[in-house]
């Protein structure tokens, strides 16, 4: 990149540990006292490092259980890193989540607000976004019925109306979603891609698919067992990537 | 970030959301029903009935006002056991969103509380009404009730707090929470006077033991002095109150450190 942009998103030396807390139950200990003891330790993600500057898509690849979804959930914040640092220098987040908080028997209307204000949103903030929201999920009369009348279809759809129109400065996607029939996915794909490429918005996408990440992605950081195996630009990493996968 | 600040700021941030999601989950609750918002009043004045029912025809207590001395004290302890009671598994209830989104865990306690409050207050409001039929002389020690309910929310929220957080980890907690529960029920004095008050009561619960148990069972204190300030026009126990409600501060400021400290491992446990 020629110009020095800002950093949106630092991470340095992170690690996250899965403690493994069973479950205990009093009556099993009283039972047998000792066979409880052990906390075993599981590293997902083993120091991890990077940047991305503001406007950019950084594309995450790498096999199952490499760590991806548990560095993308820790930087959405929905639990913090047991060492190192996750700086997201003051910007909004949310990670695109399907359905957050829905009550099945209240009213779509009502579940926008109660999703909405779940992610941080003020009311007026999803007032003023409301209108676009019920005419982009399609639900016409059906906004005022309770969710739990809903097709799945439909569920989704709201549910994506939601993330995708209630912006926030930062995006994290895992998988990319495809929802509803074939011309509201059509539809939520060129959403998803508007999203993205806003030169303001700096997005971060988990997919096994180089397809999809090669079409949408500026630079791709390769996982492999909690360790960055390659990071840099979709043309050198994604080949490599396929070439290690077959 | 200091922990302190951290509370008042993640209080200030998700406000909106627990006032929103109380209101919810009380809409949805009466949502498919027939008589809809009309239950919120139906289900306590049917409880009430069968409560008075037992107190006046079974028991024949002599105490004065009984069925409201019952209302008062059943609906104080409504509160506190189902705020608890609900804490036990609410980390795992709202899966859908801890999974997903960041949000700190003592606030769903908080939506609870919203949720008994909004109920706890249309009983008493049935206990006011009742309170008239037998026309109770009223004092300007009813204003009293202000710091008691204060006592009672800080109380509910430090145990609450606490119950949820080894709810997380603690398989059958809620197995000895109900128990426990139950065993409070009958400690609380809910059917019957703990101490005497005045002249009109006479304790069921020989001393010193009575006394003690008013002290160290800060139920039984809220619901003794509850009915001290509005039947009976007596002054609640102010040193008892001042250091139940110091425990309580402490109990959440327990609850709330250990939350921030272990809520990362909750999603990786549920």
């Amino acid at each position: 990149m020629s110009d020095i942009k800002d950093s949106a998103i630092t991470v340095s030396d992170v690690k996250i540990r899965y403690r493994m807390f069973k479950k205990i139950s009093l009556l099993k200990t009283l039972l047998a006292p000792y066979k409880y003891k052990k906390t075993e330790y599981f590293e997902a993600v083993k120091g991890v490092s990077f940047e991305v500057p503001k406007g950019q898509i950084l594309g995450i690849v790498g096999k199952n259980g490499s760590g991806k979804s548990t560095l993308l959930k820790a930087i959405a914040g929905i639990f913090s890193p047991d060492e190192g640092n996750i700086d997201l220098h003051g910007h909004s987040v949310s990670l695109l989540s399907i359905g957050v908080g829905f009550q099945p028997k209240l009213s779509g209307r009502e579940n926008i607000f109660l999703s909405g204000l779940l992610l941080g949103f003020s009311r007026e903030q999803i007032n003023e976004k409301l209108d676009e929201i019920i005419e982009f999920s399609e639900l016409g009369d059906f906004i005022d019925r309770p969710v739990k009348t809903y097709s799945s279809g439909m569920y989704s759809k709201l549910a994506f109306s939601i993330t995708a129109i209630l912006e926030t400065e930062i995006m994290l996607i895992d998988e990319v979603l495809s929802v509803g029939d074939a011309k509201f996915k059509k539809k939520s794909y060129e959403k998803m891609k508007s999203l993205i490429t806003n030169a303001d918005r700096t997005v971060v996408i988990v997919s096994h698919s180089s397809e999809t990440l090669s079409k949408l992605c500026d630079t791709i950081l390769w996982l492999h067992e909690g360790e960055v195996k390659m990071q840099g630009a979709c043309e050198e990493v994604l080949p490599k990537y396929e070439e290690f996968m077959s | 970030m200091t922990k302190k600040l951290r509370f008042f700021t993640d209080f200030k941030r998700f406000f909106n959301y627990v006032v929103f999601a109380a209101k919810a989950e009380l809409k949805s609750e009466v949502a498919d029903s027939f008589l809809s918002w009309l239950w919120w009043f139906l289900d306590p004045l049917l409880y009430m009935l069968v409560y008075s029912f037992i107190a006046v025809v079974v028991f024949k207590s002599g105490v004065k006002y009984f069925p409201v001395f019952v209302f008062l004290g059943l609906n104080t302890w409504t509160f506190f056991s189902k705020t608890v009671k609900a804490s036990v598994k609410l980390v795992s209830a709202k899966k859908m969103i801890v999974t997903k989104v960041y949000v700190p865990k003592h606030m769903f306690v908080f939506e609870k509380i919203g949720v008994y409050g909004f109920k706890m207050v249309i009983s008493n409001l049935l206990v006011v009404v009742t309170m008239i039929g037998y026309r109770v002389p009223i004092t300007w020690r009813v204003l009293w009730i202000i710091p008691i309910t204060l006592v009672l929310i800080v109380v509910t929220f430090g145990v609450s707090t606490i119950v949820m957080h080894f709810g997380v980890f603690v398989e059958d907690l809620l197995n000895v929470i109900t128990v426990v529960l139950q065993l409070g029920f009958y400690l609380s004095g809910i059917f019957y006077s703990i101490e005497s008050i005045g002249k009109n009561i006479v304790g069921r619960v020989p001393e010193p033991y009575g006394s003690l148990l008013v002290k160290l069972n800060p139920m039984a204190l809220l619901i003794t002095d509850l009915r001290r300030v509005l039947l009976y026009a007596e002054n609640p126990h102010w040193i008892m109150l001042g250091a139940w409600f110091v425990a309580g501060v402490l109990m959440s400021i327990v609850g709330v450190n250990v939350i921030y400290k272990f809520e990362n491992s909750y999603v990786k446990v549920i």
